[in-house]
């Protein structure tokens, strides 16, 4: 009987591990996107076609946490992540790789944080996600645990977790309407924003 | 094409909040095939795409001398 409630206690704390985990991803990349969107606001600075692309795997990643939120976990939910990760990984590749030695009058690559630019950061991002989605698998396993407790016993994180999902969906449709106003319904630029002309 | 891409990530995100998840996993997954299909026509396309041509050595064909 003491076992069994030992048992329930430390199925109880992995869950809970697997909550904050989620949610600490989603912080990261909200923070990564604010920056970003810092750079453009600020700076000046327009993201180019890939980059926005970027964005959107970024978002696509907390899409599948944000329904472990909602819905209750599941590894359908971290495979809609994991698949946006991959999508990251092979935009922030193909980007690198283009910036490296860039296309006579394509030389736009924008400014460096800490000595790094966002191309590169983005590999590094994906890498650290599917690094930290395989320990977290390798941790706390596919056990039927993680499934059973609901967001709504961790009270305190679900409610985090809230106001984090509607930041996320936030800068979204700030994205949206910044998107609207650099490329139109047409093709992107980094020029300028085309519906300000 | 980049709008609907991003007005199909707001959407998925805002039925996930809100509505059902079947709409949303559908809208995630259209999200999903724009971004494809835009990431391979930006690089492929012999206008505007990213191309590589300095890494494309099939065209150079200059034969290297080594002295």
């Amino acid at each position: 009987m003491i076992d069994s409630h030992r048992s329930m206690t430390t199925q109880r704390f992995l869950a809970s591990l697997n909550y904050i985990y989620l949610l600490l991803v989603m912080f990261v990349i909200a923070g990564i996107l604010t920056t970003a969107m810092t750079l453009q606001y600020v700076k000046g600075e327009l993201p180019c076609p890939l980059c926005l692309l970027e964005r959107v795997a970024m978002l696509g990643v907390c899409f599948g946490i944000m329904l472990n939120f909602r819905r209750g976990f599941s590894y359908q939910n971290t495979g809609f992540s994991l698949l946006f990760t991959i999508v990251l990984l092979v935009i922030a590749v193909r980007q690198t790789l283009l910036d490296i030695y860039p296309r006579p009058g394509h030389e736009y690559i924008g400014s460096a944080i800490f000595g790094i630019h966002m191309p590169v950061w983005s590999i590094i991002i994906a890498l650290c996600l599917l690094t930290a989605y395989a320990i977290k698998l390798a941790i706390l396993g596919g056990d039927e645990y993680l499934r059973g407790a609901e967001p709504s016993e961790f009270p305190a994180i679900k409610k985090i977790a809230d106001i984090m999902i509607l930041y996320v969906i936030a800068i979204c449709v700030i994205n949206l309407v910044s998107v609207i106003l650099q490329c139109g319904f047409g093709e992107c630029h980094t020029f300028n924003y085309k519906l300000l002309q | 094409m980049m709008v609907a891409v991003f007005a199909a990530m707001t959407l998925a995100l805002i039925c996930g909040w809100f509505g059902s998840r079947t709409l949303a996993v559908a809208l995630f997954f259209g999200c999903l095939v724009l971004s494809i299909g835009l990431f391979l026509f930006e690089i492929y396309s012999p206008e505007s795409g990213f191309r590589m041509p300095w890494i494309q050595t099939e065209i150079d064909g200059t034969p290297q001398v080594r002295s």
